[in-house]
């Protein structure tokens, strides 16, 4: 039997590269989901890793890093938040 | 549903040993009643009640988190806790101690420590003035936090 190939659709799934049962520290929802104003995760609504260990949705540190009173810290640690450069 | 509100749903499902969910109708205040699991004769057999007060910005924003008085239920006596209820610890100070990974259930047990650790029957210095200049709204209350003994 000769099988022709017409068309084919290909399926693809991502996660990010963290440990499956992680969630963001301050919204405490799953990486794999989205910050809680965003609606499709991915690229848009990204995560941030810190130098110091700790991740975040980029948008929810954001909201945290400008505001007076975060004076720049990490919220897990207080250390100086910088990001590691994906 | 806004950021607050989300985070807030999170809660539900078993909270630590010694604290319980009096209230919570909405995101705007909640209710939770603390004890004090050790035998700290201070406190010993007694249950305290806290208000939570959450902005729309919460967790980003501290909560206002303060001792109410109920039926059966006074405030504690203790260095740092105002007669009429104000908390004086650096945790839940926006610009001091806040940050938002923390939660209802690990103020509520930061709470239950600075109980437990407590060996002063007293109020803070000050009390009735401060009592009576009628600040109820920590957040407008410039603590200074100096007292490392407590």
């Amino acid at each position: 039997m000769k099988v022709k190939i017409k068309s084919w659709i290909a399926v693809a799934s991502w996660k990010w590269d963290v440990p499956e049962d992680e969630v963001c520290g301050i919204c405490r929802v799953q990486f794999d989901g989205t910050c809680p104003n965003c609606r499709f995760p991915g690229d848009d609504c990204a995560l941030l890793v810190g130098k110091c260990g700790h991740s975040f949705h980029m948008h929810c540190l954001l909201d945290w890093i400008n505001t007076e009173s975060s004076r720049g810290l990490c919220p897990m640690c207080r250390q100086k938040f910088e990001y590691v450069e994906q | 549903m806004t950021f607050a509100t989300r985070r807030l749903r999170k809660i539900v499902g078993a909270l630590p040993p010694g604290i319980t969910l009096v209230r919570a109708e909405d995101f705007k205040e909640w209710q939770l009643d603390i004890r004090v699991l050790d035998d700290n004769p201070i406190y010993k057999g007694k249950t305290y009640r806290l208000s939570f007060k959450f902005n729309i910005n919460y967790p980003i924003d501290a909560p206002i988190v303060t001792f109410v008085e109920a039926p059966g239920i006074t405030i504690p006596m203790h260095p740092h806790i105002y007669s009429n209820g104000i908390i004086c610890l650096d945790l839940l100070s926006s610009g001091n101690g806040w940050s938002p990974v923390q939660s209802v259930e690990s103020v509520c047990m930061s709470i239950q420590s600075m109980l437990t650790g407590n060996t002063r029957n007293e109020r803070p210095e000050g009390d009735a003035d401060f009592v009576r200049s009628g600040n109820t709204n920590p957040r407008n209350i410039r603590f200074v936090y100096d007292d490392p003994t407590v």
